[in-house]
């Protein structure tokens, strides 16, 4: 496997999302969501290299403050505030997750092998691969955690997904757009740590499987 | 100069055979008691352990039959077999073909002679512990087979020493992969630490140690001897592979830093072992596929990078 540098980060995001499956602790998990995202800034960094890009250069700077930073911050924080350490989980038990992740991984890598790349593109398919298999690793843990915050951890690896897609298979989007989605996920992390502070004032849990029981004593 | 060469490989094989192992198993304690605040037993411990149990008189269950004896000493000449055949150190002299299939099959073979030994006695606690291995070993057999295979698959070969032969480190995240994967199911395969505590000695948890609890003296010490091998030949392999990772270490390297190399690699791994046997808690019994779980994913990634490394 002599690896181009360019695919070394890709491939990287890709393991991460399906370890971020296998742990079940909120802690671990918001560390590797950090890791991940400066998996994501490096290959915008590299690709900038490449293209010699300044525009990605200033994506890659927002993305580091943001995503590596900001975002574990405050979940650090909610974590703090809620007091909450290990997600149980449900149906699905975490490693039975992590192989369903695996398996996961395997069919994006033939979907990506299917996509139309021009020759000689390097990051084309490992792109592809990482991005859909970060849709359905995002998608799994959205789907089989009963604690708030791992869904929305989920939903931004799925954003995570969706920004390797465009950046590998188009390049990068044109700046003002990039920034806008930026600060959409910053205002739904937001929120949606809002919401969980709302729900455990309200039910003293924020397990979401539980909302629809009845409280006595409001 | 050849067969002088091949004399000295073949010195330094055997000799490995009879010391390694139980420098191996007491490098472990000594790291786990360091990391207790206790001073330890020396690190060759385990050998004079071994001579102080050959000297020692036997005792023999009434209801054991001649199987309970023949699975021990069995056991340890599959252990020594497979020790010469397999490429856990390095370097070694040409010792013929080893299949991985039989190479872990064998290992299910010791396993299985073991399980017969433990059920022979009329022990209670020794068919207990066997019905626990049989359940550890076929749910970890996948993990162990496919961190194997996916070398085998890259080298074209399923001969081990082929396999362990190829020092280009070209395909260094398999190795790291596979080398991890194998490492983990070891540990299940062995009965170590997250699946069970080999220091304790509480007979309703116990996997290993409850299955030689009637064997006694010399009996004891052909058992300890023959699991001290299997401690070292997997946690061997694992290290090879690890070795295999680093770019250039072991291409064109002379006999002797492939000897330095393997036997610091195998001691780095055992530290390594002892350090997270200290670290982690015995899990309970029902998470043991979950931990068996994620030996298998990794094995899974190595796999799919293996049949990757195939196609690109």
């Amino acid at each position: 496997m002599n690896l181009p540098l360019a695919q070394i980060p890709l491939l990287l995001i890709a393991l991460v999302a399906i370890l971020m499956v296998g742990s079940t602790h909120l802690r671990l998990n918001i560390w590797l969501f950090s890791a991940q995202a400066l998996l994501v800034t490096m290959a915008t960094a590299l690709s900038a290299v490449q293209h010699s890009d300044s525009h990605l250069y200033i994506i890659a700077a927002l993305l580091f403050v943001l995503k590596v930073l900001a975002v574990p911050k405050f979940f650090m924080y909610i974590i703090e505030k809620v007091e909450v350490q290990r997600d149980t989980g449900t149906v699905v038990r975490a490693p039975v997750a992590m192989l369903l992740s695996i398996a996961f991984l395997w069919l994006s890598y033939i979907l990506a092998r299917q996509l139309p790349v021009p020759s000689g593109d390097t990051i084309g398919w490992p792109g592809a691969t990482a991005a859909i298999s970060l849709l359905c690793t995002g998608l799994l843990l959205m789907l089989t955690r009963r604690i708030a915050l791992s869904q929305i951890i989920g939903f931004l690896v799925m954003e995570n997904g969706i920004y390797i897609f465009g950046l590998t298979q188009t390049n990068g989007m044109p700046m003002f757009i990039e920034m806008g989605i930026l600060l959409d996920v910053l205002a739904g992390v937001m929120l949606a740590g809002l919401i969980a502070f709302r729900i455990k004032k309200n039910f003293e849990h924020i397990d979401v499987t539980m909302l629809t029981e009845l409280k006595e004593n409001l | 100069m050849v067969n002088i060469q091949n004399a000295l490989l073949w010195g330094y094989l055997l000799v490995s055979i009879v010391i390694v192992p139980g420098i191996i198993t007491g490098l472990i304690r000594k790291v786990k008691a360091r990391l207790q605040n206790r001073i330890g037993a020396p690190v060759w411990q385990p050998l004079l352990d071994l001579i102080k149990l050959f000297r020692k008189e036997e005792t023999l269950s009434e209801t054991a039959s001649w199987l309970f004896r023949f699975s021990s000493a069995l056991n340890l000449s599959i252990a020594v077999y497979l020790a010469i055949t397999s490429p856990w150190i390095s370097p070694r002299p040409d010792t013929g073909a080893c299949d991985l299939f039989l190479f872990l099959y064998l290992f299910a073979a010791m396993r299985l002679f073991t399980m017969l030994g433990a059920m022979d006695t009329g022990s209670p606690f020794g068919p207990f512990a066997a019905s626990r291995e049989a359940t550890l070993s076929f749910m970890v057999e996948p993990a162990a087979i496919l961190s194997l295979a996916s070398l085998a698959l890259v080298a074209r070969s399923s001969d081990l020493t082929v396999v362990f032969s190829n020092y280009t480190s070209q395909h260094w995240a398999l190795w790291v992969l596979s080398g991890s994967a194998f490492l983990l199911a070891s540990l299940v395969e062995l009965s170590r630490m997250p699946i069970d505590d080999p220091t304790t000695h509480l007979e309703l948890t116990m996997v290993h140690e409850a299955m030689i609890l009637e064997a006694s003296g010399k009996n004891l010490a052909l058992v300890e001897f023959a699991n001290a091998l299997k401690l070292s030949i997997l946690f061997g392999i694992s290290a090879q592979c690890f070795l295999h990772a680093i770019p250039g270490l072991m291409v064109n390297a002379s006999p002797t830093i492939h000897g330095i190399a393997g036997l610091t690699g195998l001691s780095l791994v055992a530290g390594s072992v002892g350090i997270f046997e200290s670290l982690s808690v015995k899990l309970n019994w029902r998470a043991a596929p979950e931990f068996i779980a994620y030996s298998l994913a990794v094995a899974l990634i190595a796999t799919l990078a293996a049949l990757g490394a195939d196609f690109v």
